[in-house]
């Protein structure tokens, strides 16, 4: 259904890739850990590799959680598909878009 | 040129005089078409063949409304002034009371504020006197609520913390961005789907569940201020009720045609309501040191047996359902308040209130009236590790920013439909952009008007852009125009060190 309005209705979204420069907003979900009410959002660059993904960003918040092992065997998964992330290469390369959902259990 | 009067004028009645001073002085225009005068009344759709349809069921004149006003406004300030001077703050329950204050301050009243605006312009834009005049009395009555709750809780802002800068919070914190973000949805709209959003849905759907449980907490809590500001407000508030429920019959009675638009805008306002209300249910299950009653239990009182069982079989005759997606609703009131109130245990750190674990009483309280969820859901898998982390010399804090919905704006945090261990996410795609939904609800207001929601002024997102201050925590916190003591854990927190102190007793708890 179209927005009803009195007149031109064109926004540009507010959230948009380019408002990040070569960044990108990513969503990272521990879904099996309820300490964590929601999933974090984080500002990466495109171009970072996963490892660095990992240990710069991923591994700091998820030690909120004393009992988060950072050598832990997880299960990956991105926007609801199995997904296996290759520590080097990069999060664009990975198939991860902006606002997307990495999420990770076991 | 001056006339003796013969005989003074008869006086007229009540309704006589009501027509003379509100209908009387409507008039057609002759130099400019009516659409020119009004025009914003017929882009969405709704169709109205006779404004004087519309029945006004206060029959107040100006007048009159100023002075039942004024009265009502004097006996509050009294109340006030005695309160303030017989030190009545130290008469509260608790300190940590007033989170539920500071909540309210930041949250609500702006809205009162909100809502004098958008009356304000309605009282000028619909083309019936009718209506004009009932948004006209709804206008100053927000006005003057915004005022009165201001005045109620500044006498507590010179004790407390977290209530010195609440108007900039509002536009600023990421929690406040909630029920602001679901009030500029409704300024945006047009004249009458801001008269479902807000005289129906908020006014008469979830107004008892909006409002009560503030009042009643603050009359088993020793507010005596708040209580009675509710009191002074109740009479404006049945009358916003009677407005809201004439504003839907009026529409529907009007054009088979509008039967349809309103649906939809019931469907959608019911769903943004619920969510803001979603603040309340917490309020109610944990912020009040001295309990009402839980939310399951307003929820079934207030929205299941009013609404649902009173209100909707009678809009049923006009062809209008019970909302979209009530039945998540209705799902999620074992569990509502323990994921809200878990989301501000993690974050506030970055709120003008505090949170802490619920004591062991309170926590048989929650256990006794959530009796298939507390235990099993919310206290062995998160309150119990928080304790053990607690235990260890820590506090447990989310470190980082959370994902947020793109309709409603809370961290989502929601439960997927049937299942309370995962967390439902939703996606859609718009021009090529990712967005992320919190539940079935807010998808479908997404989807419905993707051109609106892409604009929403996430919190998150504005942080990392670099519109909030910097980049650090610290940063973000002075640009929110927090100080310290506003918010974190409420054990050794300003407020109940310095409660401690006035009542002779040690803290509680040393942080």
């Amino acid at each position: 259904m179209a927005l009803k309005t009195i007149g031109t209705y064109e926004f540009p979204s507010r959230s948009r890739q380019e408002l990040y420069g070569e960044d990108m907003l990513v969503h990272v979900w521990w879904k099996d850990n309820p300490m964590f009410c929601a999933a974090a959002t984080f500002r990466a660059p495109q171009a970072m590799s996963w490892a660095d993904f990992r240990a710069a960003i991923v591994d700091p918040w998820a030690s909120s959680d004393p009992d988060y092992d950072a050598s832990h065997d997880f299960s990956w998964g991105l926007d609801g598909q199995p997904f296996t992330p290759e520590p080097g290469t990069s999060l664009a390369d990975l198939g991860i878009g902006h606002k997307h959902t990495v999420s990770f259990w076991g | 040129m001056t006339a003796t009067p013969t005989r003074p004028a008869r006086k007229l009645s009540m309704k006589a005089r009501y027509s003379a001073l509100t209908r009387d002085l409507d008039w057609e225009p002759s130099y400019v078409s009516s659409a020119e005068m009004f025009p914003y009344t017929s882009f969405e759709g709704i169709k109205i063949h006779d404004w004087s349809k519309w029945e006004d069921p206060f029959r107040l004149t100006v007048d009159a409304y100023y002075k039942y006003q004024a009265e009502k406004d004097k006996r509050l300030y009294a109340v006030l002034d005695g309160f303030a001077q017989s030190q009545g703050h130290l008469s509260l329950s608790q300190a940590s009371y007033l989170n539920a204050m500071k909540i309210f301050l930041g949250g609500v009243t702006p809205l009162e504020y909100q809502a004098h605006r958008n009356f304000a312009f309605l009282s000028r834009h619909f083309n019936g006197p009718g209506p004009r005049f009932a948004a006209l009395c709804q206008s100053q009555d927000e006005i003057r609520h915004a005022q009165t709750e201001i005045h109620t809780l500044s006498n507590y802002n010179k004790y407390y913390s977290g209530m010195h800068s609440f108007l900039k919070q509002h536009d600023r914190v990421w929690y406040m961005s909630v029920p602001k973000s679901y009030f500029d949805d409704a300024l945006s709209a047009g004249p009458f789907e801001f008269l479902i959003a807000i005289g129906f849905s908020f006014e008469y759907l979830l107004t008892n569940l909006l409002f009560v449980p503030f009042m009643s907490g603050a009359s088993f809590n020793g507010d005596l201020p708040t209580m009675t500001f509710g009191f002074s407000a109740q009479s404006d508030e049945s009358r916003h009720m009677t407005l809201g429920l004439e504003a839907i019959k009026f529409l529907l009675e009007q054009d088979e045609d509008n039967v349809p638009i309103v649906q939809e805008w019931v469907d959608k306002w019911f769903w943004r309501g619920y969510r803001v209300a979603a603040i309340v249910a917490q309020m109610l299950d944990y912020m009040l040191p001295k309990p009402v009653m839980s939310w399951k239990e307003a929820f079934e009182l207030y929205f299941e047996k009013q609404m649902l069982e009173g209100l909707f079989p009678d809009l049923e005759y006009y062809g209008i359902k019970p909302p979209r997606h009530v039945q998540q609703a209705i799902d999620e009131k074992e569990a509502l308040s323990h994921f809200v109130y878990w989301v501000f245990y993690n974050f506030s750190f970055a709120a003008n209130f505090t949170t802490s674990i619920p004591s062991t009483e309170h926590q048989a309280w929650l256990a006794e009236n959530y009796p298939d969820t507390f235990v099993e859901y919310f206290q062995k898998p998160r309150w119990d590790k928080a304790q053990r982390i607690v235990d260890n010399g820590g506090r447990f804090f989310f470190m980082g920013l959370p994902q947020l919905c793109q309709v409603c704006q809370i961290p989502m945090t929601f439960p997927e439909p049937g299942d309370l261990n995962t967390i439902c996410q939703r996606t859609s795609d718009y021009n090529g952009e990712h967005f992320n939904l919190c539940s079935d609800g807010c998808k479908w207001i997404f989807d419905r008007e993707p051109e609106k929601y892409v604009q929403a002024w996430l919190p998150v997102h504005q942080i990392y852009q670099g519109n909030c201050g910097g980049p650090t925590v610290p940063d973000v916190l002075a640009w929110y125009g927090m100080q310290e003591g506003d918010g974190g854990e409420i054990a050794g927190s300003r407020d109940e060190v310095n409660w401690a102190a006035w009542h002779g007793t040690p803290a509680a708890k040393e942080a």
